[in-house]
């Protein structure tokens, strides 16, 4: 069973849904695990690769992957694959590693199993179903294997591993892959941390109860070093902008905490947090559904217990 | 003070949605003959154009690179089909098929109807309307994928996620559709995947869009075709239970939950029918000249479920799918004046071919698009003159069974207005008399002018649990509906209306895409609507507002429904 791992890297930080599923190779129980890190100063992000588990690590800096462009990623992708025989290529999902797993697959004629959320190690592939109601079990017929995980599937923890085998690849791009350009990025002003990568989300729904209201959750979240997550109710309401809404039409998100507040709970709702680890909900209505799946159920009202458990935090925190 | 939706109505005019060709000819998509809405009707239609090209290759040569096109706003063929659905296959069978051959959960082998009490259930013996000997049950949006795999192997193009939203019409005759723009943010901008709508233009356009049709509405009004009493509907929801031990055969109640009495005007009843030993589809119609404010079909369905008779065969069973749509009802004497406009021909629920009493629709759907195909191909036909040739349809329609079953029954909507017996009473009259007990032309007023009343019609519904009962929410969830929220807004109403007709709309959804929002301070409301809730039923325009279809690939993604 031989494993590379896809690390996508922005502004020389490899992203931290790739180190979740370099992290997860590692645990397969394949010793020599490879990462793929591509781009301006790929290689100095090499030992970092090292900590989360890879073995070895190619890297590519040709100018031609400077851009966040999938195809010039292909063909080093599947110049590796090809040269060195790997038989199962794990990749992060993100808006960049969709085309690259797309355009890997059509390549090498390979399977691609898409938006799993977990792997074993005699390589069966699990992956939402129905909504997310069911977890369905899926795998390949052939070699090699392409697995595209869903965001937030897996954390990153760095090990004691020693410093990688470095390997350079030289880039051979195909014709086509020069073909697309970036003529201009840009970023979405948002308040605070993103919510996809946050390790603690506060969430705010109606029961808020006006727009300016939120800024209880967004103190909370400060002091938490969190984000500021929206329902879509909210969000419809124009309370929030649309890119903090989490849910089944917004971001789907598995933070370490996640704090509701007042948040009634809707299955649309649930299964864009459902899998945070753990749930905190506080809400004035004991019937609302979300207490059946927080850790955590405060029946309350959000304005008067989330500003002293802001004062108390900080206050632990001194 | 009685107050009714109607005086209330909405911001939209038929005349938005009518345009000549926009984008430069040589962008234009042509294609021979177009058909709006991948239903039993348009797939049909399809399906039977394909035989004929096929076995006259002449005129599909004449068509061009595509003779026959189907514009679906769904995911797929399917995805917004919702019925029963106990079939009479006969159409099916005019069609080519052997109904054997074709998914669906069997013929009809028994069936009971019984008159429900809060408690207790009477067996009555079926009235002649109900009798489904010899019928077939499907699930419509099985059979809608189904029919359409077959239009695709007779070489139809099948367009899912796309909408109709404008009719084309040059010189006084229709000339195809544009279709919607996508990627638009919902203050209408363009976003950085948009994609503007385009031009299809064809030589003959049918419009099988379904039960309230936009395009057919738009049709309706811009060539005067509008029928001599104004079209009605009823709403109906179902859901689907994977359940241990199917009933053997088809349920249909009358009675409880709904109220009796004239004066509410809820007539309607509910169907249990099995999907094979271990499903089964259980649902509830209303009419929708009802006028409690508080009357919610979905929660007339949660009411019905917990009923012991009814309890006792979901029991240890989940709810597997849930959908909604409304079905036209005004009959006979709704039917459009004519069903064809230069250009154009007019099919299946859109022009209201349902034929309430006997709870059937989809053969006359599927007939009207066979007999909609012969008609279009007649007119392709070298010679002849597709503007003027078309009226062939409506004799062939005139000709059909389709007019004989829809005439025998044609008062029995409005006996109805009378309340449950005395209705009850004249429709198995008019039945066993095989149409000839004439009443006289009964009148039906549209659903919106029904003054509304209240009277705490909410109380006895149930509070979901979750299991057995459940809230709108989870039920669009059910329904497989995870539109983008961020899109204009397809809903067309009046935004600050009297309390009344917006707790009736809150009420109505059944997919909570209302809300009161803030008072007025002199009996007025606000409305909040969340577009992006809504399954596309039409309850909603036949009570006092208007659907316009949203970004193709919204809605629902019904499978089984």
């Amino acid at each position: 069973m031989s494993i590379v791992v896809f690390l996508e890297q922005h502004g020389n930080e490899l992203q931290k849904g790739s180190l979740g599923v370099l992290t997860k190779a590692a645990s397969l129980g394949d010793p020599d695990v490879a990462a793929v890190i591509v781009g301006e100063n790929a290689k100095a992000l090499a030992s970092e690769a090292g900590r989360f588990g890879a073995g070895k690590v190619f890297v590519a800096e040709d100018e031609a992957l400077h851009q966040a462009l999938p195809q010039p990623r292909v063909d080093v992708l599947a110049k590796i694959v090809a040269e060195h025989g790997y038989e199962t290529v794990l990749i992060a999902n993100s808006v960049l590693a969709a085309d690259v797993a797309s355009g890997l697959a059509a390549r090498l004629d390979a399977g691609l199993n898409w938006d799993l959320v977990d792997l074993t190690r005699d390589l069966v592939g699990k992956r939402p179903a129905l909504q997310d109601s069911v977890l369905v079990d899926v795998g390949w017929k052939s070699t090699p294997r392409i697995a595209l995980f869903r965001a937030g599937s897996f954390d990153a923890n760095a090990t004691a591993g020693g410093e990688p085998e470095i390997v350079e690849v030289s880039v051979e791009l195909s014709e086509h892959s020069a073909k697309a350009t970036i003529t201009g990025q840009e970023q979405e002003q948002s308040a605070g941390a993103s919510i996809e990568d946050a390790d603690v989300i506060v969430a705010g729904g109606r029961g808020l109860g006006a727009p300016e209201n939120f800024s209880l959750a967004e103190e909370l979240a400060r002091t938490l070093g969190g984000a500021v997550g929206a329902t879509r109710a909210v969000v419809d309401a124009g309370w929030y902008p649309y890119s903090a809404q989490i849910g089944q039409t917004g971001k789907v998100v598995s933070p370490k905490l996640y704090i509701a507040l007042g948040i009634s709970g809707a299955i649309q709702h649930k299964v864009g947090m459902q899998s945070s680890n753990v749930i905190v909900s506080i809400n004035k209505d004991a019937n609302a559904p979300i207490f059946e799946f927080s850790d955590l159920g405060v029946v309350g009202d959000v304005h008067e217990i989330v500003p002293k458990l802001t004062e108390l935090i900080k206050q632990r925190k001194g | 003070m009685t107050t009714r939706a109607s005086e209330y109505p909405p911001p939209f005019s038929a005349r938005e949605f009518v345009a000549e060709p926009t984008d430069p000819v040589d962008e234009r998509i042509e294609v021979g003959v177009l058909i709006v809405g991948a239903g039993p009707a348009g797939l049909a239609c399809a399906i039977r154009l394909g035989q004929l090209l096929e076995a006259h290759p002449d005129v599909a040569e004449r068509l061009g690179e595509v003779p026959v096109a189907i514009v679906e706003k769904g995911k797929q063929p399917g995805s917004h089909l919702l019925s029963g659905a106990v079939v009479n296959p006969r159409a099916l069978r005019r069609l080519g098929f052997r109904v054997e051959d074709i998914p669906s959960y069997g013929p009809v082998h028994d069936e009971s109807v019984y008159v429900l009490t809060r408690r207790n259930a009477l067996r009555i013996p079926p009235p002649p309307t109900m009798r489904n000997h010899g019928n077939w049950i499907f699930s419509l949006s099985q059979l809608g994928r189904w029919l359409g795999e077959r239009a695709e192997e007779g070489g139809a193009m099948i367009l899912p996620e796309t909408s109709a939203q404008k009719l084309l019409v040059s010189h006084g005759r229709v000339v195809g559709v544009r279709t919607g723009d996508k990627g638009l943010n919902r203050e209408g901008e363009p976003m950085g995947n948009a994609e503007p709508g385009s031009d299809l233009v064809a030589k003959v356009t049918v419009l099988a869009e379904g039960t309230q049709g936009h395009l057919t509405g738009v049709a309706l009004d811009t060539f005067g075709l509008r029928g001599e009493e104004p079209q009605v509907w009823e709403l109906g929801v179902k859901e689907v239970w994977q359940v241990p031990k199917a009933p053997q055969g088809v349920i249909h109640t009358m009675g409880w939950p709904l109220r009796t009495r004239a004066r509410f005007r809820e007539f309607g009843g509910s169907f249990i029918y099995p999907m094979g030993d271990d499903m089964l589809t259980i649902g509830m119609v209303v009419g929708l000249d009802y006028r409690d404010t508080e009357l919610s079909v979905h929660d007339v369905l949660q009411e019905l479920k917990t009923h012991p008779k009814i309890s006792k065969l979901l029991r240890g069973g989940e709810r597997i799918g849930w959908g909604a749509k409304t079905i036209p009802s005004g009959g006979y004497y709704a039917l459009p004046k004519r069903l064809h406009a230069p250009g154009l021909l007019l099919a299946g629920d859109g022009v209201g071919m349902v034929n309430i009493p006997r709870l059937k629709g989809v053969h006359y759907a599927i007939e009207s698009g066979r007999l909609a195909a012969e008609s279009a191909f007649a007119a392709l036909r070298r010679g002849a003159t597709p503007a003027v040739s078309l009226d062939t349809y409506d004799k062939a329609v005139r000709e059909s069974f389709i007019h004989d079953d829809l005439y025998e029954v044609r008062d029995m909507r409005q006996v109805f207005g009378r309340g449950f017996f005395v209705g009850g009473a004249l429709a198995s009259a008019m039945t066993i008399s095989k149409g000839r007990l004439d009443l006289g032309k009964m009148r039906a007023e549209p659903d919106a002018e029904q003054p509304l009343l209240r009277s705490d019609r909410a109380a006895s519904y149930p509070t979901p649990d979750g299991k057995l009962t459940f809230d709108k929410l989870s039920s669009v969830f059910a329904s497989g509906n995870k539109t983008r929220d961020d899109q204009p807004n397809h809903i067309r109403i009046e935004r600050r209306v009297p309390k009344e007709v917006a707790e009736m709309w809150v009420s109505l959804c059944p997919a909570q895409v209302y809300e009161v929002g803030v008072e007025g301070g002199d009996g007025t409301v606000t409305v909040n609507v969340s577009p992006s809730n809504c399954v596309q039923c039409g309850a909603i325009t036949a009570k006092g507002g208007r659907l316009t279809p949203p970004e193709g690939g919204s809605g629902p993604e019904y499978t089984l429904t």
